[in-house]
């Protein structure tokens, strides 16, 4: 048809240019299916700015040339081309646009199925909505896009992980991510890459968002059942691009730079390294504080003192550097798409970058009638330098956050060699930078192979095979003279990783009567297989000579494991004129981290759709096109717990400094975790409800999802045993959880014309979880830097807080400072109250232009740059730091508080009080502001170009987070592991950039 | 139809009988089942150094350094040296002495005893008794008798002190009986204190008796006479000279460091308390050089106050010097000098000042030599010192025990017995000096006790106010 429609234009233009000059009258009929006259449409002669509208008959009469093209666009029609050679009264056919609604969707297992019959929720982002992000890193391309899904980035540093998920916490302790699927074939998203504090980078960063022809989001139990247990967590259905058949070699080029610029925290610089006002040289006397002189007036040897703008004289702008070279394109029984991308990422902290190498090719043929099959093979070979992160003595970030605006941190070594310090215990963040690095180069190869032989035009068999395969080689170096480790410290690290996964699938499709019925039945198996080694060295011997064989004492250890799982499945949709629809699904998986007698279940969803709108009157369907009511029900068996979990082994032995093997020992000690050999899966039972809309032709489309799912029999691998017992922690089958939310989805046009269109979608989810058991009586345990308590949500910050009265009031000492309770206590929940984005997206001619604004409300952040800072003196707040009276109670004396104190007592009394650093996360962010521009194609039409485009493209511009001090509210400092999140704590800032692209098509 | 549910169920029958197979692969490569005795000994050595001495992934021994004034933390207060302290900052030590050292030692104890090592299970028994003498008198009852097992017994109730006492005083004598049974394997090179040589096993075992004995000298039911009687029997057989010491030897390469020395890093912010360093300059006691480094900055011996309200300089603060402190430093568990002094109280007790009079002063001698002094400058000390009184041989003995038992948590016992060396709360102290410690977090919310409402300035059962 393409083609067609290809020779045919051509041969118009040919016309038009040979017999310009000859016009005619061309009258005619707009209609749609039914016979229906359209009033209104556009009616346009190409090429030229003549046109007309038909009239309320729906006719049209306009003068043009013969031959000559006609574009006819209406609203909540497809617009349509038609060839005028002299031919009377031309009745123009057009369909209705049914866009989102009546679109086809991949869902799970790579089913394609129309989203009008769909009987759960899901949410496609197209791919250019993905590349138009301009993120490196897939996972935050869709922040603030898609409903009912949380994203957190974890670092500025190039290549930092990001945390990803749909509908709240599942399980307690076990993975809560999102599965990745990247064309049927589920894939690694493990957080790997740091060998000291800090986050590392989530796997799928391997991916290259070029490549991705659409991403279609999987929310609740009844979409996401047929994945198995693994799918419990929501799944991202990442579909990648192909090319078409009979289609002549297109080959696009896209080249763009980014330049980014940190957000900051808030730093005071008024006041000098020192303590109580008195200045500090940093020479002689040394300290951690700025507590000093006032800059001001400070003089140094007689001169006015120098301010040292430490963040600005460190951040550097970070540049990104992306080509992209595509090919694409088919003969009469295949077609192939090649990409070659190169992202080269350098970060705002000197030494930091993130470069990536990715080759995809994808091959498809019909080797004999009816036997399609699909090759692919995605390389990545990525490599990322960072920087240890956090409050890790190693953190350079830490000591340019609270480093003196008095001293110059350059140089960072003395004549002697030795580092150049202001304070101890810290290191020179200069000297860091030219002596510590953290490398991690990952080579990683995804092939997958696919075949389908229709058996009859009813019955398809599909056999699919993928792989994931990579290899981590890591590198840590900390040379001689560093304060943490002043003998230096060499680490190697590799791993290897290799995933296999196979399906199986017979898939029916046949209408009996009123009936459609399509039956899925499937066999998966998935083998899982990591090796690891690690080295740690200590003690460089010969200085500039990094290699771990020199280190004087190396510790070695090895680990590896592998899991299996095999699951069946069946699913069948049974569509009664096409206005009910029934959807079952069962799945019957083992998996080998569970007990024997426990291996296998079953579980499975039931789920119906009834589109009501199908009853309506024309009158009404006039207004509402398109109505939908869904209902779903699922439960789903999650083995969230990792291989060998049901013995209690002996573990070889670190002792604080000492490592075993030790002067020829090997150690080994019983495991402080008790294992359960009895353990069996978590279920999440989860219902879901669902109301689908189209107004107008489809120009508004609103989509309502509530959803209330639970956990049962969670699985804690380690909740918390008394230590008297000989162990610290078991595992234990006994967690319940209840995620409940609601999410909405709204998609509006409200201008379509030909030269000006403007489209939004506006997403909005309030998910509430909580807790409502642990394990007996147990009623907290820890989760990294958060806790877990039963009636609360899922990560809650706990700690020291303010002591007060029992009307609340804030109590002082006799001091006059504020101090904490007795008693530690929950002082901060980390999850949001909702959470909402909207994107917009203005054409006019060749312009374009999109924005895309996001916002989350409430969600506790502990602000540790601001905890620490209070000490040193160093955030914003600190340059108030004269006398004040706290407003409080006076504990002792039950009178209110009237003795006055100094900042720094005041500051530094915080300091030890975290629910002083407590800060809500409110934010509204301009995620993303975009220009484009595509030269008219009539001015190419010379060229070999076919299209020509420039964009230029904005990334968190503005940021408004009321409450909070710190650099980005978006960010959690230690990675996308459950429990890193809700802290910030001097990562390394995240970026405000602006981006240039240009596109070339040939 | 029905026909072919039924072939479907049969072949998914047969198809899920070979997957039982297919995903019968959960056998760890990692980490073993089983291991020998002598696997197990040398980690347990190396948490009783590191962490349990040494406050490895832990606060008790550095906490009570500070309820010393021997160490100060260059922080403001509030901190530990100002008595504050939460639950939660113990749950590390009690992971220490319950999960890390206490069941393993139940375990290596139960394998001696199955594969007929008694020197393993003797050396295994003596280590519980130690290991429990520190965590009683840190925390008075602790769990014992129903501790250890696991799910079966998840909320232990907590044996009595005084029980507690008993047990450590049976597993001792069980400990030296096994060393006579001199069965089964010997221990060599996997036992870092004394390389397997048994002898000096028995002999800190009868040390360790006579340290238990007196420190119940003015505990309910007990008269100090006859608590000093039993401890003079036991030190009969206790250790005989320095070389006894129970200590464990450090290379000082990288990666096998003395764990003061982990203490005294700058990224702990620790130094020495001005109590201890300037008690050096008050008694003229040349050992000062010997345990005491200068400071970087200024050469001079410093060691900085505790409460103080802002932080100094780090490097113009003393920290202890390299025989205590050094990365190749021995780190001492259990000394020679501690057998005098216990035998001088003792003497002291039954027999009077005079007796205990040379007792001492060898105990002083034994300790200078060890640091390295000549006879000249012990002599000199010794005469500056004095002779024994009634009136300030107690004092005396035991300012003299606490500086030969350096960095020992055996002299928090001691100040809370004896009330020497003397001791003023520090400044900023929000309490008055502590008498216990807090029991941890992770006992209270896993497994809720009577006991564990304790303050900090309680007195424990064998601490008697008289």
């Amino acid at each position: 048809m393409g083609k067609l429609k290809l020779t045919l234009f051509t041969l118009a233009m040919f016309c038009f240019m040979q017999m310009y000059g000859q016009t005619s009258q061309i009258s005619g009929k707009v209609t749609d299916e039914l016979g229906r006259a359209i009033p209104g449409v556009s009616v346009k002669l190409k090429g030229t700015s003549m046109g007309v509208s038909t009239d309320s008959q729906g006719m049209f009469l306009i003068k043009g040339p013969n031959p000559s093209v006609l574009i006819l666009s209406g609203i909540g029609f497809r617009s349509s081309e038609i060839v005028y050679n002299g031919q009377r009264n031309i009745v123009v056919v057009l369909t209705e646009d049914q866009q989102s609604l009546n679109e086809v969707v991949v869902t799970a297992l790579g089913v394609k199925r129309d989203k009008r019959n769909l009987t759960y929720s899901s949410q496609e982002v197209k791919g250019d909505q993905i590349t138009q992000s301009k993120e490196p890193n897939l996972v935050n391309a869709l922040a603030g896009k898609v409903s009912g899904v949380q994203i957190t980035s974890s670092s500025g540093t190039p290549g930092s992980s990001s945390r990803i998920v749909i509908r709240g916490a599942n399980s307690l302790y076990g993975n809560n991510e999102a599965l990745m699927v990247i064309d049927g074939i589920p894939v690694n998203n493990d957080e790997t890459g740091n060998l000291n504090s800090g986050p590392g980078t989530n796997r799928i960063a391997d991916l290259d968002p070029n490549i991705i022809e659409s991403i279609n989001v999987l929310k609740g139990g009844a979409a996401t059942a047929l994945y198995g247990s693994d799918g419990a967590k929501g799944v991202i259905i990442i579909t990648t691009k192909a090319g078409s058949q009979n289609k002549k070699p297109t080959l696009s080029f896209s080249s763009s730079l980014s330049m980014e610029e940190p957000l900051l925290p808030e730093i005071q610089n008024k006041y000098s390294l020192g303590s109580n006002g008195v200045y500090f040289d940093g020479v002689t006397q040394k300290t951690s504080t700025s507590w000093g002189a006032q800059m001001d007036t400070l003089k140094i040897n007689g001169l006015p003192a120098k301010v040292y703008d430490q963040s600005s004289l460190f951040f550097k702008t970070g540049k990104t550097y992306t080509n992209t070279l595509g090919i694409s394109g088919g003969g009469a029984f295949s077609s192939y798409y090649l990409s070659f991308t190169n992202l080269t990422q350098d970060g705002t902290v000197p030494s930091t970058s993130f470069d990536r190498n990715t080759l995809f090719g994808k091959f498809s043929t019909q080797i004999v009638k009816d036997l399609n099959i699909t090759f692919s093979l995605n390389y990545a070979n990525t490599k990322n330098r960072r920087l240890p992160e956090g409050y890790a003595l190693e953190s350079p970030v830490w000591t340019i956050f609270t480093a003196p605006v008095s001293y110059d941190l350059q140089p960072s070594v003395n004549a002697d060699g030795t580092q150049r310090l202001y304070r101890f215990s810290r290191n020179n963040p200069y000297w860091v930078l030219d002596n510590i690095s953290n490398t991690s180069i990952v080579n990683r190869f995804l092939p997958t192979f696919t075949a389908d032989y229709k058996v009859a035009d009813w019955l398809t068999i599909t056999e699919r095979f993928g792989a994931d395969v990579f290899v981590e080689q890591g590198k840590y170096n900390e040379l001689l003279g560093s304060v943490s480790n002043p003998n230096g410290r060499i680490v190697n690290n590799n791993t290897n990783f290799r995933q296999y996964n196979n399906d199986f699938l017979i898939n029916a499709n046949k209408t009996f009567g009123d009936f459609n019925v399509e039956a899925l039945f499937g066999n998966n198996m998935i083998s899982t297989y990591s090796e690891n080694s690690y080295a740690n060295g200590l003690g460089i011997t010969i200085p500039g000579f990094n290699n771990i064989g020199s280190t004087s004492t190396v510790k070695f250890s090895e680990g590896s494991y592998l899991t299996r799982k095999i699951g069946f499945y069946l699913q069948s949709n049974i569509d009664y004129k096409r206005f009910l629809i029934l959807s079952l699904t069962g799945r019957y998986d083992g998996t080998s981290v569970l007990a024997r007698d426990n291996s296998f279940y079953p579980y499975g969803s039931a789920a119906t759709s009834f589109i009501f709108s199908n009853f309506f009157s024309k009158g009404l369907s006039n207004v509402m096109n398109f109505g939908k009511l869904r209902f779903s029900y699922s439960t789903v068996g999650n083995a969230s717990i990792g291989p060998y979990s049901l013995l209690t082994p002996y573990e070889s032995q670190t002792v604080r400094n000492i490592s075993f093997p030790y002067q020829g020992q090997s150690g080994f000690l019983l495991s402080g975790t008790l294992s359960d050999p009895n353990l069996k899966n978590e279920r999440i039972n989860e219902f879901e409800v669902g109301l689908e809309t189209g107004f107008f032709r489809n120009r508004l489309g609103l989509e309502l999802t509530y959803f209330d799912k639970k956990t049962k029999n969670g699985i804690i691998p380690s909740v918390a045993l008394a230590p008297s017992t000989g162990f610290n922690s078991t595992s234990v089958n006994s967690a319940s959880m209840q995620n409940r939310g609601f999410e909405a989805l709204l998609n509006a046009k409200p201008v379509v014309t030909e030269n000006f269109s403007w489209d939004l979608t506006f997403n909005f989810s309030r998910i509430r979880n909580k807790v409502l058991s642990i394990y007996k009586d147990i009623n907290q345990v820890g989760n990294g830097f958060t806790f877990i308590f039963v009636n609360q949500p899922y990560g809650v910050i706990y700690g020291t807080r303010y002591a007060r009265n029992a009307a609340g009031k804030l109590l002082t000492d006799d001091n006059g400072l504020p101090y904490s309770a007795d008693e530690q206590g929950i002082v901060g929940d980390i999850n949001p109250d909702w959470m909402a984005g909207i994107v917009n997206n203005f054409k006019y001619k060749q312009f374009t232009m999109s924005f895309a604004f996001d916002m989350k409300k409430g969600g506790d952040i502990q602000n540790n740059v601001d905890g620490y800072g209070y000490f040193y003196g160093t955030p914003k707040v600190t340059e108030d730091r004269g006398s004040r009276v706290v407003d409080g109670i006076n504990a002792t004396t039950g009178q209110p508080n009237a003795v006055a104190v100094l900042g720094q007592a005041y500051y530094q009394r915080l300091n030890s009080i975290l629910e002083s650093v407590i800060q809500d996360g409110t934010y509204v962010k301009l995620r993303n502001l975009s220009l484009g521009y595509n030269l008219n194609p009539r001015w190419l039409k010379k060229t070999s170009f076919k299209n020509l485009g420039l964009q230029v493209t904005g990334r968190n511009l503005w940021i408004y987070a009321p409450h909070f001090t710190g650099g980005d509210p978006e960010v959690s400092s230690f990675g996308s592991s459950n429990g890193a999140q809700g802290i910030y704590s001097f990562s390394t800032p995240t970026s405000r950039s602006v981006d240039f692209t240009l596109k070339l098509t040939l | 139809m029905k026909k072919i549910y039924f072939i479907l169920g049969v072949a998914l029958m047969v198809a899920v009988g070979g997957c039982k197979k297919y995903i019968d692969v959960n056998y760890d490569p990692n980490r073993p089942i089983d291991v020998k005795e002598s696997l197990m000994l040398s980690p347990i050595e190396m948490l009783i150094s590191q962490n349990i001495n040494a406050s490895g992934d832990a606060n008790l021994s550095v906490v009570l350094q500070q309820y010393l004034q021997v160490m100060a933390l260059n922080q403001v207060a509030p901190n530990f040296g100002t008595y504050q302290m939460y639950n939660v900052d113990m749950d590390g030590d009690w992971n220490n002495v319950y999960v890390r050292t206490l069941n393993n030692l139940n375990l290596l104890k139960a394998k001696a005893l199955t594969n007929g090592n008694s020197k393993y299970s003797a050396i295994a028994k003596i280590l519980t008794a130690y290991t429990l003498g520190y965590a009683t008198d840190a925390w008075g009852d602790i769990p014992y008798s129903k501790a250890f097992l696991g799910v079966e017994v998840p909320n232990p109730t907590y044996d009595s002190q005084q029980q507690i006492y008993t047990e450590i005083q049976s597993l001792l004598d069980d400990g030296i009986a096994d060393i006579a049974s001199d069965a089964g394997l010997p221990p060599g090179s996997d036992d870092y204190i004394y390389g397997g040589d048994m002898a000096k096993w028995k002999a800190l075992a009868y040390t360790l008796k006579a340290r238990y004995y007196m420190h119940l000298t003015k505990a309910p039911g007990t008269t100090a006479v006859a608590q000093a009687q039993l401890a003079l029997t036991a030190l009969t057989n206790g250790m005989q000279s320095n070389s006894d010491d129970a200590k464990i030897a450090f290379s000082g390469a990288a990666g096998a460091e003395n764990p003061w020395q982990q203490n005294f890093l700058p990224g702990t912010t620790f130094v020495l308390a001005n109590t201890f360093v300037d008690g050096f300059a008050a008694r003229k006691d040349p050992r000062l050089s010997k345990m005491v480094s200068p400071a970087v900055q200024t050469g001079l011996y410093t060691g900085r106050q505790i409460g103080l309200d802002e932080i100094g300089s780090l490097e113009s603060y003393s920290i202890p010097a390299n025989f205590y402190a050094g990365a190749d430093a021995n780190n001492y568990l259990v000394n020679y000098t501690e057998a005098l002094f216990l035998k001088a109280e003792a003497t002291l007790i039954i027999s009077g000042a005079t007796e205990a009079q040379p007792i001492y002063q060898d105990g002083i001698r034994q300790h200078m030599t060890k640091v390295g002094l000549g006879t000249a400058d012990i002599n000199t000390y010794l005469g500056s010192r004095g002779t024994l009184t009634s009136a300030n041989a107690l004092g005396l003995i035991m300012e003299e025990k606490s500086i030969a038992n350096f960095l020992n948590p055996e002299n928090y016992t001691d100040w809370r017995r004896t009330g020497f060396p003397v001791l003023t709360k520090v400044k900023n102290a929000l309490s008055e000096i502590p008498r216990r410690v807090l029991y941890p977090n992770s006992e209270i919310t896993a497994n809720p006790q009577p006991q564990q409402t304790a303050k900090i300035t309680d007195r424990l059962w064998w601490d008697v106010d008289k």
